[in-house]
Order: C-alpha cells, then structure tokens, then sequence
C-alpha cells in the first residue's frame, strides 16, 4: 500500500467540494493515493475563479485570479490536479491563454507584480478524471486493479459537465484522448472498472443547468434544464448519477429538493462525485465519504452497493 | 560624423568608401555597377557601355498618387546614377502611358527601362512589350513594386512610403543597369493532350479538345466514367435528369475517334515539360478484357460484352459503392446499368477466384482471373486535372449522429434513394423500417462553412441549391410531406436560382434559420429529435422528424498530394488545387501546360464545372494549336570552366532539370533550359559559383542588395 506515490500533483480544492461536499476531497486525496498519485494541497489558493461570474464580467480580473493560483503551484514546481469541471475551465484555459499569448501574459504579470509574483508557464493542469482515464498517469486497468469492493448490480449514469470538453477545438485532453466531445464514452469506462453498469440515456450532454452564470442569474430556469435531465435519467432506471464537477453535483443533488419546492416532482436520485464512487469501490466508508452530508439520500444505492 | 565613421569602420571597407565624403558618393555609385557588368563572367555578355535608364512612376489614378509624394519621388530619382529620364503619368500602363516609354527610349537612347507602378505579374507583360517596341530587348526592363508592396500597404503614411518608393526605384535602377539581352527559347508542343479523372469536367473538357482534332486520353481511376454527377438524380434548378443529361455525353466519349478512354487507370508518373510531358498510366489489374482486346488477342468474337453472365453465379456479396453502400454487388460488377464502357470488373481485393464466373463467360473467354497490372507511356503536350471532390466524413460532427442514428442519411444518399434507378426504385425509405418518411429535415452547411477546427471553414457551393431540390423532390413524391431546411444563409447565386428559392418557398418547405445543435434519436420510435434556433423568431426549437438529410461538405481528394507531387501542382491553404490566379487565370496552375477543371480547384455546381471545363480545353489547346511554346528565358546556365562536377545541384533541383554529363573529357553540370524554370535552388547553392540564372545573375542580385544597403540618402 505504502507505493512511493509516481506522480505529485498541487491539489487545488476550488470553493463547492470543500464547502458542500467535503467527501469529494477526502476520497479523491485517499483513492489516488491507492493509484500511485500523491496530491499535495496548494495553500493560499483562492477561487479559481468561477468562469461564469468572474469571466462574464471582468476578464482581466479572471485572467489575474487563476494566474495567481497558477503561480502558487509553479512555486511548488507541480502541475496542478483539480475535480472540478469550472475549475478546469478557470486555470485549465487561462494557463493555455497565457502559454500562448505574450501579450496577455505580459499583461497579466503587470497586475502580479503588486503581489510579488511572476507566472512563468512552467506547468500544467490536469483534472482528476483525466489522470485516472489516461494511461500516461493512471489508466483505466489500474482503476479497475484498484478496486476491493466492486459495485456490482448498480446501474449508473454519467454527467460529464459541460466545461472539461468544450469548447472541443480547445481542449487538448480532448483532442488527443477522448476523441468525442459530442458522445463521449470514457467515463462509463471508468464506471464499468469500479464494477457498476454504465447506463446510457437521452440527451447525456445536455448541460446541468447551473454553469455559465445561470443558476445565480435566474434559478427558475437553470432547474428547468436540471429537471428535463431528471426526466430523462428516470426514464433510463438508473440507481445514480455520477459527475466530476461538484457544481453539477450541487445542482443535481440540492437541485431535487428545490425542484421539489418549486415544481411539487420527486426523484430521489442519488449523485454521488466519480472520486466518491471510486471511494466506495475501494472500500471506504459512507461516513468517510461524507455522504450522509448530501442533500439527496444515497441509502438506497448504498444497500445496493455494499 | 566623425564617430559615426569610426563606428563603421570593422564592417566592410566598400562601405567605408561610400561613406566617406559626401561629394564623391556620387562617383563612387556611378563606377560601382559598371566595374560590376566588367566582372560580368556572363555567357554572352556584351553591353560595356554606360547604362542610360528611363524610369517612368506611375500615379495609377489616386492608388499610388494618393499616397505618397509622387515628385519629391520623381526629384530623388533624378539622383540616382545612370538615371538618363525620368517622367510620371497618370495611367503608364494606358496606351498613352506606354507611347512615353517608347518615345524617351529613342529620343533618350536609353539602354534600360524601370517602371514603377503595380506589381510584375499585372503588366510586366505589358510595359516589356513596350520596351520591345521602343527598340529595345524586352528583358532590359524592370519593374518597381510600389502599389501592392507600398502604398496600398502603407495607405496612411505618406512620408514612410515616399521613403519606400525611392528605395524600390534605387533598387529596381540597380538591376536595370546589368540586365542583358535575353531571348525565348521555343520548343516543338506534342499534337496531344491528357486529361485525368472522367467526371462531367474531364469528360466536358476531353470532349472539346478532341472536337477541336486533339488526340486525348482520358484516364479515369473508376472502372466507369461519368463521376459524381452519375449519382445524382436530378439537377437543379432546371430539375433535368442528371443521367440523362449525362448519358449522351458519356456514350459520346466512348465513341469519340479522337478520345481514348483509359478507365480504371491511374497515373503512376510525369515526366518532361510544357509541350512534351511523358506519362506512365497505370492500367489497374481489371481481369476481364473488352472486345478489341480479344480480337488483339485472336480470340474471335471474345472479350466482354457486358451480358452479365458472370455476375449470377459469383458467390461474393459487397456493399455497392456507386449506391453508398445500399445496394449489394458481386466481386465482379459494373457500376450501374448505364455504365461506359460497358465492360466488367473484377474487384481482387474480396474475389476468392472460385472460377465460376469464368465458366459462365465461357467461349467469349473474357475474363483472365491471374490479370497484373500494365503499364502504358504516353507523350502529351498539355494537361488538365479534373479530379472532382470527396464527401466530408460527416460522422465527425458526432452531435448530428450520422452513423449512430439510422434515419440520419448524407444528401448523396438521399440522391441514390431517390433516385428510379436506386436501391430502392425511387422510394424515399426511413432506413430504420423501411417507411415513407413524412416529417424530413434537411441540415446545410453540414460541415461547410465551420470553424469549430472539424469541419471546413469554405462554403461547398452546391449544398443550398441541392437542398432545395431535395424538398421539391419529396413534395413531388410524397403526399402529405413536410420538409424544414435548415439553413445558415441560403446562397442562390446562380442564373435562375433564386426563382427555383422561390418556388420551392411556395411548394411549402419551411425554413428555419438556425445552426443546428444536436439531434438525438428517440429510441423506440427511431424519429429524431433535432435542436436548434431559430434566429429569426429568436427561440430555441425542438423538431421531431422521421428523417434527417445532412448537405455534407465536399473536400479535396483525399490523394490530392499525390497528384500535387506528379504534376507540380500547388494547393491552396483549404487544400484544393491552386490556380495560377484566381481571376484571371483560373484553369492555369504554375507548372505550364498543366490546367485544372472541376471541383478539383474548389467547389462547384454542374454549370461552373463544365464551364471551367471548356475554359480549360480551350486553355490547353491553345499550345497544341500554336505548335510551340515560347518559355521564359530564366533558366540555369553552367559555367563549365567553374563547374567542379559535384553533382550537388541535380539533387537539389525540384524540376529534374539538371543533369551531370561529359564535356571535353571532365563531368560538367547541363541544364535541361525547358524544363528549368529559374527558381535559382541550384545557383544560390553551387560551391563553385559556377552556376549563372539568366535575369537573376548573382551580379545583378548583388547590385540590388548593395543599391539597397548603400545607396541611400545619408
């Protein structure tokens, strides 16, 4: 168990997983560490900060948010891991912008120097689901080797999140290893490694409803578009939802019982992070996961599962 | 000054001396390129004396004058040594434009001429023909860029180009001073033509050239001709049949004394030039051999008459390619009923050579099962490429599932099911269950007009003008149908194509401009969902259809490179051939004596192909006609006294020029002048110096970059 760890990774947190579902960390920090993955926290990271809300309004300020964040890992000569898609969207894109636009960066340092600080472009940043699928670091193969308490019998759908795969001609991880942003399929990989059955369903990528601004901005609306996915997972008889964006998570997981308020319908669907879920098949447990904390109740998955 | 010369002194001394005193700067540039022409090693150099040039600047209306200093121009030009007149005009190149050129040559006994105005390759031909005139060789003239280089790059800084167009004019006088007497070489122009790929441009093209007494060949890669437009069902916007249009033309080729018709055959080499290209045709292995041949080979009354006896009993069943896959067909075959030449084929790659095929054909004996592939070299004087297009792989625009939804089909399968002689009879199916489809959406700019990085980003022309046709078509057949099109802009450019818009607006079709976002399938009743727009009532749109056809793009070839690289074709940054100019020259390429037609050079509908198709028959007829073809007089000359025999230049050569032989008992290099076309690879490179590129000789190079480096105001 003791494996010295191959990769090390700056493991930036973002703002919904510690905050709402603490889990999300603990497994993600625990369940690598099983796959040769260290994940070292980042300290002093802020908001990443969140595309829609930061990048809609001022770019400038979005720009210099995540470059400071970039800076503090470049310090720590690590690349960055994270488990959010909006995070990935933040630091993800605003490191590839700067490797590859010297006026922006020069720009961007301008605002840096009031901090003592300098981005050089030195690393790179990964999503946790990246690693994991991508035989460079991880691999499907080790995920399933991994696994002491596979979840049979559970049929799980998958939410990819709008922000890790597109825009497509942007998304290098894309371009290179997942081939498909329209109908991608390598995340139910790593759902049949954990030994659960990856369940299909209409208009998989379709977007959560929450990103871009939209839950902040008009909350009617965004569970409009959550509760036409609900349908649709109902529809499919799925035992839960996984996701690798915690602010899918929440809109998905609290989502139900606003759309309850709001609309009077009931799905008890739980969702549960992949890294929860990768948890679980490695055989920590609910209370370590933190699950009782979610807003919807994963008693009935667990019972399948367990 | 004084420390600015101490500064200069480590670089060169020439430099120095320019430097030095003003007064004597003049003298000093005025020696420099007449020592220069006495060093002059050139074969056939003449000219000693004093070089006396007339430069002559040009306003071009407002172009050039509007934005610069035209006679604080003309003043400075004055200064330059060997400048013997210089005058400005409004239009130089206007027939009173060139009168004065050709009036200050005598009057002025002028050895050069400089104009400087557009660019060469608008009127050098123009003002070298007015040197001519003025008595002079025409190559004694240079021209100074000074609009598309300076003043229509440089629209809003009149001082920096005034500046740039006195350095273009120095530079150009330079040049003018060392030009030599140069003279075309002619060579004779094979009485025959090639033209490669046997869609309606090639076969448009071939038919013309052999209308006008030039023998052809047609070499068609596909076991039939007719292309893609033998697919089609019908044309728009006059609605005709696309075979019977066709038809006709395709029995006229078989039948044509002057074409000979290679199919299934595939150029495998080039060789030579403008005039005299030598070709090695690839006859691909057709294992069945047609009457004529039988007959060459004794057996009387033999060979292939298209009886189809064979097919019945071959046991091998393969999707039928002409039908996108919807028909099967046997491992021998023909391509569809109408085909010229009515001549089977056997596909070696899936035929198990069971022999049953050869017994059916019995006494005719025309098929040979152990069939190799021939090799045939032809010489041609001219060239022309129509080598058409292939379909977009829509499939990798996942979001609108082609190949993952049954009911969503490519417009050329729309064109073969609805087509009489289809797969299907003509009956427009829902391939899912076989259906009459009543709910139909048509996708544009499938793949066109797309700069996500997947798709292309150029308009495929022909797709708008097709869709329409399509919704007519299931109006005419199916009662009761709705179509909607989906559109980004419908572009009816054509003669009467905004009329057949019209028309098919009338018949009912719905329009919904939109991109579309995805399109889903419901699972159990396999109709499609498709998402999308609708920009102009500005509401997102979900529309349930029962089939959905995408207007896939069209693109190069995908052996577009291979044929680059035997004709010395250029492509264009989308990947379509390249045209020599794309107005004014739009069948020619830069290789001479190769022309294009067709969609190879881009996309287009029927009428724009078989009209650049008879642009090109007539383009390379016009050498075989005049009998020979004058080439520019740029090429290559070996100094054979420096000519160390290295052999590094025949190497380097991308035209196969240059060859090493034996001179007087030593390996000299010799330039094939035909096939040169002075790009100057070998002269920029030769140890020895001991190559000479005529028009760009080293000496003449040098006195630019010197005239450039040191002959400005200081």
């Amino acid at each position: 168990m003791a494996e010295e760890a191959k990769h090390k990774f700056a493991f930036y947190l973002g703002c919904i997983a510690p905050n709402r579902y603490p889990g999300v960390e603990a497994a993600s920090i625990k369940a690598m560490k099983k796959l040769g993955v260290e994940l070292v926290p980042l300290k002093g990271a802020s908001c990443c900060p969140a595309p829609g809300a930061f990048g809609s309004i001022d770019l400038n300020v979005f720009y210099a948010m995540a470059a400071r964040n970039l800076v503090l890992a470049e310090q720590m000569k690590m690349d960055i891991a994270l488990v959010c898609n909006g995070c990935y969207k933040s630091i993800w894109e605003v490191n590839h912008k700067l490797k590859h636009n010297k006026d922006l960066k020069d720009a961007v340092n301008e605002v840096l120097k009031e901090v003592d600080m300098e981005y050089k472009g030195s690393i790179n940043v990964y999503h946790t689901a990246e690693l994991l699928y991508n035989d460079k670091f991880i691999g499907v193969q080790k995920v399933k080797d991994s696994v002491t308490n596979p979840l049979k019998g559970a049929r799980i759908a998958v939410h990819y999140g709008c922000h890790l795969v597109k825009p497509h001609k942007d998304r290098e991880f894309e371009k290179e290893v997942m081939l498909n942003t329209e109908c991608p399929t390598w995340m139910e990989e790593l759902v049949a490694a954990i030994g659960a059955t990856p369940v299909e369903y209409r208009n998989k990528m379709q977007c959560c409803g929450a990103g871009g601004g939209v839950r902040g901005f008009d909350i009617v609306h965004a569970l409009d578009i959550t509760n036409e996915k609900l349908i649709n997972l109902k529809e499919a008889k799925v035992d839960a939802l996984t996701d690798i964006c915690p602010f899918c998570q929440l809109q998905f997981d609290r989502g139900q019982i606003e759309i309850e308020e709001k609309f009077g319908v009931k799905y008890n669907l739980p969702v549960l992070h992949f890294a929860e879920l990768l948890g679980l098949a490695q055989g920590m447990s609910p209370q370590d996961l933190g699950l009782d904390l979610h807003g919807i109740s994963c008693e009935p998955f667990l019972q399948k599962v367990l | 000054m004084a420390e600015k010369k101490k500064t200069t002194k480590k670089t060169e001394t020439k430099k120095q001396d320019v430097k030095k005193e003003a007064p004597v700067k003049q003298e000093v540039r005025k020696e420099a390129p007449a020592a220069a022409a006495k060093t002059v090693a050139a074969p056939g150099a003449t000219a000693k004396q004093q070089p006396r040039i007339g430069v002559f600047i040009c306003h071009c209306g407002t172009n050039i004058a509007g934005s610069m200093d035209i006679p604080d121009v003309q003043e400075y030009t004055k200064t330059i040594s060997n400048v013997a007149y210089v005058d400005n005009y409004k239009y130089v190149c206007s027939m009173p434009g060139q009168s004065v050129i050709i009036k200050a040559i005598e009057d002025h006994k002028l050895t050069g001429v400089v104009v400087a105005a557009c660019s060469p390759r608008l009127h050098e031909p123009t003002f070298r023909r007015a040197t001519k005139e003025g008595g002079l060789n025409p190559f004694r003239f240079e021209m100074a860029n000074i609009r598309e280089q300076n003043s229509w790059v440089h629209m809003h800084d009149r001082e920096g180009s005034t500046a740039k167009a006195k350095d273009a004019i120095r530079i150009a006088v330079a040049k003018a001073s060392l030009l030599q007497d140069l003279f075309p070489k002619t060579v004779p122009v094979e009485k025959a033509a090639m033209v490669v790929g046997a869609g309606v441009a090639g076969m448009q093209a071939a038919l013309d050239l052999a209308a006008a007494g030039i023998k052809t060949y047609l070499i068609e890669s596909d076991m039939s001709i007719g292309g893609r437009m033998s697919q089609l069902d019908k044309t728009f916007p006059t609605l005709d049949c696309s075979q019977c249009i066709l038809t006709p033309k395709m029995v006229d080729v078989g039948r044509s004394e002057n074409i000979q018709l290679m199919t299934w055959s595939e150029v495998d080499a080039v060789e030579g030039f403008i005039g005299n290209f030598d070709v090695t045709v690839r006859k691909k292995a057709r294992g069945v051999i047609s009457m004529e041949e039988a007959e060459a080979k004794g057996i009387k009354g033999g060979g292939c008459n298209g009886c189809g006896d064979c097919e019945a009993p071959c046991p091998v069943v393969k999707p039928n390619e002409f039908e996108v896959g919807m028909k099967p067909r046997k491992a021998i075959y023909i391509n569809h009923p109408q085909v010229v030449p009515l001549l089977y084929t056997i596909d070696f790659n899936s035929c198990i050579k069971c022999g049953l095929c050869v017994t059916a054909c019995g006494e005719k004996k025309a098929i040979d099962l152990e069939a190799k592939d021939e090799f045939v070299k032809v010489k041609v004087g001219t060239v022309i490429l129509a080598t058409g297009y292939d379909i977009f792989p829509i499939e990798k625009k996942t979001e609108w599932g082609y190949k993952r939804f049954e009911n969503v089909i490519t417009s050329l399968e729309f064109e073969r099911l609805i087509c009489a002689s289809g797969p299907t009879g003509g009956h427009l199916i829902r391939p899912s269950d076989g259906e009459t489809p009543k709910r139909v959406a048509f996708v544009l700019c499938a793949g066109s007009r797309d700069n996500t990085g997947i798709g292309k980003p150029y308009c495929s022309r022909f797709c708008c003008m097709y869709s329409l046709k399509h919704a007519h078509q299931i109006y005419e057949k199916i009662p009761g149908v709705q179509s909607y099109l989906l559109y980004m802009d419908i572009r009816s450019f054509g003669k009467m194509y905004e009329e057949f818009y019209y028309r098919i607006q009338d018949e009912g079709a719905k329009f919904i401009r939109g991109r579309v976002a995805n399109i889903l399938e419901d699972e159990k009743t396999k109709n499609l969902h498709v998402y999308t727009d609708d920009t102009l009532l500005d509401r997102p749109i979900d529309l349930e259809v029962d089939l959905v056809v995408l207007a896939a793009a069209v693109e190069p070839k995908a052996d577009t490179n291979r044929t680059r690289k035997l004709f010395g074709v250029s492509c264009s940054m989308d990947g379509w051939l390249l045209e020599a100019h794309p107005k004014l020259n739009p069948c020619g390429t830069t290789t001479a004596g190769v022309f294009l037609a067709g969609v190879c050079q881009g996309p287009k509908d029927i009428p724009d192909t078989v009209a650049s198709a008879e642009g090109a028959a007539s383009a390379a007829s016009i050498p075989i006609h005049k009998g020979e073809v004058e080439l520019e007089p740029y090429f290559a000359m070996c100094i054979d006294e420096k000519c160390a025999g290295c052999g590094m230049c025949v190497n380097l050569c991308p035209y196969s020029a240059l060859a090493l032989v034996e001179k007087d008992g030593r390996t000299v290099m010799e330039v094939t002048e035909a096939k040169c076309k002075g790009c100057g690879t070998c002269g920029g490179f030769c140890p020895g110096g001991a190559i000479w590129m005529n028009h760009f000789a080293t000496p003449q190079v040098v006195a630019q970059i010197d005239a450039f480096l040191l002959g400005g105001e200081q």
